[in-house]
């Protein structure tokens, strides 16, 4: 008779429900002890030993220990960052350790409205210190480097408009005086030798741009892209205009929040809408109206801001039109008349610039200098080029092209440039057909600008 | 036809080790239950929330009523002192309208005094008032999960 | 000792009226109450009263359909339970996998089982479904129980191939992109089955949409229905498979296992007829308690593997789904990484000749090979030819699924998993 009984399987019994028993409680576990509540435990302790009164300490201990978050339907996220940094709107906790500490100058930007992952970036919806910091696998936007924090500022501000983010607007302007634009597209405008920069500050990191800029074929294998020289600082700045350049747009409210009425704004407006036709500045521009250098002392902003809205109510009789400005157009002009003595701002008509100067203008928008050098001066390496392995310069064009010689290359390019030895590979920067893109008028005023560039007094015979 | 008798009986051992097993997957499986039912209820919620932020105390003038549109409260400034009113009318939750003095609903007709006591119309009881505190970077906070007599308000 | 025991608090419970009024049958004591438990239970009735000893071993059939069955209970209650909070929205669903993981309790476990307990199913399917072949089950009266396991055996890759897009991150959007890619070239209907599937020409809220109704209640219900049906004819068609009585062996009984109310012995079983054709009563055995008790026991160690997984194994998720920037390479689910290689040799032939032929020939498999001998056994000798041809399907099979896993790196290119990838020149 066989064996039928069950008690050999009672040990295996026990013993697989013990280990269901004991890994359900390991489970429980695992989910019930979360870091943040540690963060948590952590602050009501503080709160209560900084607690005056025995109202206030009873408050401090019945604080709720939940997860806290922002919530941003506009902005598409939700930002649980308060679950650990609870300190963030608390003054008295400023310079306490992280993540207790105190979030200072939030005041343009309530936390409940803005949240903090649109500045900071990381990942808004996690609750573990490596997670929401973002420095994961599979997440494509960790935290920004604090030093590279204004770049998110470029989100929803122009760059050159907002007086907190001087870096951003100085990395603008290197963008645009170094020449990048010569080889790479941003917003539409510029050369086709390098990528489309639009996205770049979602898709790099910042440490892939650095060593981008000190040595571009070292990350991208194959680029022609010459190594950048640019001082620490300058390096800095233009590695976060690069970051803030996300392709994000911001939404409804907060694009409406984009224009600051800033100085730099104003002088925008002020030469768009032609006020020189009037005023003078700094002894350029027209009589009908008085001189605008010293506006900021003999009024006050207030009484500006009115004239812009309404000439006549504040100054009966003026021929002044109303330009129709709205209420952020008339703020910033108003910011920028009352800096004016402030800076020295270098204003000018279009119609007062010669052709050479307006030539500098094409030569500076389109970035020629990113591949013939600062003010054509040339030095970019072109690795294998039969002309010395650089990019040639642009000083002496005068006396090997004709006008219409030098118009022709500009518009037609140079597709193949002559290697120095055909057996290695082929030279990677070359003059693009600019005809498409830079305007008739412009090429002319380009060609009057280099053909300029020649050192007085010098006869080069070629 | 044949009784094949299954040896029932159960040794000491045996037997504590089948009720120790037993209990074990009881207790996980009742513990799996808990954990499924816990699992079920929500910790965040993505309404909006109840206590929300109501700009500066300086925002306010002084003797004024501002209607906030989006949280259905008027917040009430007297010199130093806030205070939080309901606009929810408590008859059948139209949202009331500042009057000369009070509050009227349009919908059927309550009135409401300054203080939110029904006056007149099918309203059953007066307007709620809500908890107003000072945040530590000083902001106005209301919180309409808190309801307080109409003799609290904040003073600055 | 004055614990009661458990019996004993049953007893008393089944006293009461209102216990009484709900359980019809106790616990049972006579063979007639064991019987009672199956025959008469809504849950249990199902399963025979009286079950043959060769079908109780683990060494058989190992539980594999048992375990199958299991894990498709736990996906079904894990995933109601993710129900609650998951939303099929191309915007939302995402960030559900999110919150789940971070501030749902019990989420990250509960989403964490379902996948495991999602990819062992598929597994345990297939071994279950070799099991059956190499004991020649398939053969009569078994056949139609084949078809509808092999049936069964799809469903179960449509289960997991619909809910594998709910994440809707990276390796969900192009897993699903390359398997409805690989649908489209089947002749004649293949762009017009991927347009149904997706509802639309490519992988977006439309599909997403349909395969959630997919893996939520179309898939599912025609599983319940299916698997009762197989198990109504597992019980119709004898049991388990098991060894022909009598024919391909002989038995001998030693003499103190005689019965002892017996004034004569067996000496020996020989083949012929005899009054009791093919059941031989000492050979079976209650149900209540050999099988529960032993399925109550396969089903501990299934919950604590899935435990074990689901604690210290996190599911994948990768980034949101991005269609404008396909991984390279995008690869399908595993169970499909076998397809997608033997696709990238051929579309048509690799990608619907070979698979149609081969799910054509299992699920016609019983009425191909009619030969009768070799059930009930692992390996019969008279069945080589079939158990060899079968495993070698199946070790192409596997060796071609661990090609697409291991060995195919970008562009679907050779590379060996132990070396260290190429750099890529792609540039940006």
């Amino acid at each position: 008779m066989q064996n039928d009984s069950l008690h050999k399987f009672y040990g295996w019994f026990t013993f697989l429900g013990l280990l269901v028993g004991c890994l359900v409680v390991l489970g429980y576990y695992k989910d019930e002890y979360r870091e943040w509540k540690e963060y948590q435990h952590r602050f009501i302790q503080e709160e209560t030993k900084r607690a005056t009164t025995p109202q206030q300490r009873a408050l401090a201990e019945r604080t709720p220990v939940e997860i806290r978050q922002i919530i941003l339907p506009d902005l598409n996220r939700v930002d649980r960052c308060t679950s650990c940094h609870l300190a963030v709107e608390d003054p008295s906790y400023g310079g306490y350790p992280q993540p207790l500490s105190y979030h200072p100058q939030h005041g343009q930007h309530p936390f409940e409205r803005f949240g903090c992952t649109v500045c900071h970036r990381g990942q808004g919806r996690a609750t573990t210190k490596a997670d929401a910091h973002g420095y994961v696998e599979h997440w494509d936007e960790p935290m920004l480097p604090l030093k590279y924090i204004q770049a998110s500022c470029g989100k929803c501000h122009e760059a050159g408009d907002n007086p907190s983010a001087p870096e951003l607007a100085r990395g603008q302007q290197i963008f645009e005086t170094v020449g990048c634009r010569g080889c790479h597209k941003l917003a539409g405008a510029g050369g086709i030798l390098g990528p489309e920069l639009d996205k770049v500050g979602a898709r790099r990191s910042p440490e892939w741009l650095k060593k981008h800029f000190l040595s571009p074929a070292s990350v991208s294998p194959g680029s022609g892209m010459p190594p950048q020289k640019l001082a620490e600082k300058d390096l800095d700045a233009i590695i976060l205009f690069m970051l803030s350049q996300t392709g994000e747009t911001a939404p409804g409210y907060y694009a409406s929040m984009k224009v600051i009425p800033s100085a730099a704004q104003g002088q925008r407006l002020f030469q768009q809408k032609g006020c020189m036709g009037c005023h003078m500045v700094d002894g350029k521009g027209g009589v009908v109206g008085p001189a605008l250098d010293n506006v900021g002392l003999r009024r006050t902003p207030e009484w500006i801001l009115k004239h812009f809205r309404d000439p006549q109510s504040v100054s009966p009789g003026s021929v002044m039109p109303r330009f129709g400005f709205t209420e952020s157009e008339a703020r910033a002009l108003t910011e920028f008349l009352v800096h004016l003595r402030d800076q020295k701002v270098a204003l000018s008509l279009p119609q007062l610039l010669g052709p050479v100067e307006r030539g500098h203008e094409v030569f500076r928008k389109y970035g020629c200098a990113g591949c013939h050098g600062q003010d054509g001066k040339g030095g970019v390496p072109n690795p294998n080029a039969k002309t010395a392995g650089l990019v040639p310069d642009l000083i002496h064009v005068a006396d090997g092209y004709t006008k219409d010689e030098l118009r022709a290359r500009i518009v037609k390019g140079q597709r193949e440039i002559n290697a120095m030895d055909p057996k290695r590979p082929a030279p990677p920067l070359y003059m693009p057909a600019w005809g498409g893109t830079i305007g008739e008028a412009e090429i002319d005023d380009l060609v009057a600008y280099l053909l300029s560039l020649k050192p007085k007094g010098e006869d080069a015979g070629f | 036809m044949n009784d094949t008798p299954t040896d029932n009986s159960v040794s000491r051992r045996g037997f504590f080790q089948l009720t120790l097993g037993w209990l074990a997957a009881g207790f996980a499986a009742s513990a799996t239950a808990a954990g499924a039912l816990r699992f079920l209820i929500p910790n965040v919620l993505f309404e909006p929330s109840e206590e929300f932020k109501a700009g500066k105390p300086d925002d306010y003038a002084d003797g004024s009523v501002t209607f906030l549109e989006d949280e259905r409260v008027f917040l009430v400034r007297k010199g130093n002192t806030f205070r939080c009113l309901s606009a929810v009318c408590t008859h059948l939750g139209c949202t009331v309208n500042r009057a000369e003095q009070g509050y009227h609903c349009p919908c059927h007709g309550s009135v409401f005094d300054d203080q939110g006591v029904v006056k007149g119309g099918p309203a059953p009881r007066g307007l709620e008032w809500f908890a107003v505190t000072l945040s530590k970077d000083n902001r106005i906070v209301v919180d309409k999960s808190q309801r307080v007599s109409a003799e609290k308000y904040l003073v600055l | 000792m004055n614990i009661p025991r458990p019996g004993q608090v049953w007893k008393w419970l089944l006293q009461t009226r209102v216990g009484r009024s709900i359980f019809r049958v106790g616990l049972p004591e006579s063979n007639l109450e064991r019987s009672q438990a199956m025959v008469s239970s809504f849950l249990l009735h199902v399963q025979p009263a009286k079950v043959h000893r060769h079908s109780l071993k683990a060494s058989y059939s190992m539980g594999l359909g048992l375990i199958s069955l299991y894990l498709l209970f736990i996906l079904v209650g894990t995933g109601t339970l993710l129900m609650f909070y998951y939303v099929p929205s191309t915007d939302r669903a995402y960030n559900v996998m999110k919150d789940l993981q971070f501030v749902v309790s019990a989420g990250l476990v509960l989403r964490n089982m379902h996948r495991w307990a999602a990819h062992l199913m598929v597994f345990f399917v297939i071994l279950h479904m070799c099991r059956v072949f190499y004991t020649g089950a398939y053969k009569s009266p078994r056949e139609f129980n084949w078809v509808i396991g092999v049936m069964l055996f799809l469903v179960t890759l449509g289960l997991s191939f619909t809910g594998y897009l709910l994440p809707w991150d990276q390796l969900a959007f192009w897993a699903i992109t390359v398997g409805t890619n690989i649908a489209a070239y089947a002749p004649l209907v293949g762009p017009k089955l991927q347009y149904l599937m997706l509802g639309g020409h490519t992988v977006g809220q439309e599909a997403l949409t349909r395969f959630y109704a997919l893996h939520v209640i179309v898939l599912p219900g025609i599983t319940f229905f299916m698997v009762s049906v197989h198990l109504w004819r597992v019980r119709k068609d004898g049991g388990l498979s098991r060894p022909a009585e009598g024919g391909d062996s002989v038995q001998r009984i030693a003499l103190d296992q005689l019965p002892t109310n017996k004034s004569y012995g067996l000496m020996e079983l020989a083949r012929g007829t005899t009054p009791q054709v093919g059941k031989n009563p000492e050979d079976e055995v209650f149900s209540w308690p050999h099988l529960i008790f032993r399925e109550i026991l396969l089903f501990l160690v299934v919950a604590v593997v899935l435990l074990v997984l689901a604690i210290f194994f996190n599911a994948p998720l990768e980034e949101y789904a991005n269609p404008v920037h396909p991984p390279n390479p995008a690869k399908a689910p595993w169970y499909f990484l076998g397809l997608q290689e033997l696709v990238s040799y051929s579309a048509f032939w690799g990608g619907v000749v070979v698979p149609g032929i081969l799910v054509g020939v299992l699920m016609l498999l019983p009425y191909i090979d009619r030969k009768v001998h070799g059930v009930g056994r692992w390996f019969a000798r008279e069945r080589i030819l079939a158990n060899s041809i079968f495993t070698v399907c199946l070790i192409v099979a596997v060796v071609l699924t661990l090609i697409g896993s291991f060995f195919r790196g970008p562009n679907w290119s050779w590379q060996e998993p132990w070396k260290k990838p190429a750099a890529m020149t792609e540039g940006h």
